[in-house]
């Protein structure tokens, strides 16, 4: 079979006419799309301070626990903040709230990202 | 079909005019149900198809930048939509040694009719795999405008064309053994 068999066969391809109630249909489709109300925004203004909270926590645990771990070798300075705020992450389990919150985070963006939606 | 109106019906629906989609949605609904079905070759799952790339094609009208036209824009929306989702259900091809129509429809001579003939190289280009079978389907919707298919699939022209000169040699490679060159039927 030549290029021009092919060209030929490909390019007389049937068209098909959409069915009369296509339009009406897509539009239907169309109108319950726009009466559906916006997707609930993620709340950043209360989220922030808990998960900027949460962070210093996480960073606290980690550098504690690293120094902690290496003291026998070289001992490393622990800023006091930083241990202080981790013994207030441990005692109020912010550290479980900021988990809580980032999992909810990923949570919405992956089930918009199945809906289709930016 | 104007790309002025296009935009101006654009205009309106960002505008918060629902029913000005309507007028985009009557001047594509033939070209995108038919670039459907040349990817399926189900008239009902094209249908299906047109209806969400228009859906989603209204859901992301706000990100149409205005310097491509609104039919490119459409045609690449609906094209990602078809691959994606030939991806997920793969349309159902025949295989050519099953295709009842080289069982059935060979004439006295042992030729095909024309009709079949053509039947089973659309069904031949339908298995190809997906990048070949795109970059063909996309070339012959757009009346063989390399340009225009390179758009759709977002791909540079180049290698739209070593794509579809790698089809046609698989096609090639495929068919002749099966097919031969129609017999002229005797008047």
């Amino acid at each position: 079979m030549m290029d021009d068999d092919l060209d030929r066969i490909l390019s007389g391809d049937d068209s098909i006419v959409p069915s009369s109630g296509f339009a009406g249909s897509v539009m239907e489709a169309v109108r319950r799309e726009a009466a559906v109300p916006p997707a609930l925004p993620f709340p950043w203004e209360r989220a922030l301070p808990g998960l900027v909270a949460g962070i210093v926590t996480l960073g606290s645990l980690v550098v504690a626990s690293l120094s902690a771990s290496s003291a026998d070798l070289s001992p490393v300075p622990v800023p006091e903040v930083l241990v202080a705020s981790a013994k207030w992450a441990i005692a109020t389990g912010a550290h479980w709230v900021t988990l809580a919150l980032l999992v909810s985070y990923l949570a919405v963006k992956f089930s918009l990202r199945l809906a289709g939606r930016p | 079909m104007s790309a002025t109106d296009d935009q101006a019906d654009v205009e309106r629906v960002l505008s918060g005019d629902i029913a000005a989609f309507e007028s985009l949605v009557r001047r594509w609904q033939g070209p995108l149900v038919n670039l459907a079905y040349r990817f399926c070759r189900d008239r009902a799952r094209a249908e299906d198809m047109a209806q969400e790339a228009f859906l989603r094609a209204y859901r992301a009208l706000g990100l149409w930048r205005r310097d491509a036209t609104f039919s490119t824009w459409l045609f690449a929306l609906a094209t990602n939509l078809y691959r994606s989702e030939l991806a997920r259900i793969p349309p159902r091809t025949v295989s050519l040694e099953d295709a009842p129509a080289l069982r059935d429809s060979r004439t006295i001579d042992g030729g095909l009719e024309e009709r079949d003939r053509d039947h089973v190289v659309r069904q031949a280009v339908l298995s190809l795999p997906p990048k070949y079978r795109d970059a063909m389907t996309l070339f012959y919707f757009h009346d063989m405008d390399v340009a225009a298919a390179a758009r759709s699939l977002g791909l540079p022209e180049g290698t739209i064309k070593a794509r579809l000169s790698r089809g046609r040699e698989i096609l090639r490679a495929k068919l002749p053994r099966r097919i031969g060159t129609v017999q002229p039927k005797e008047a």
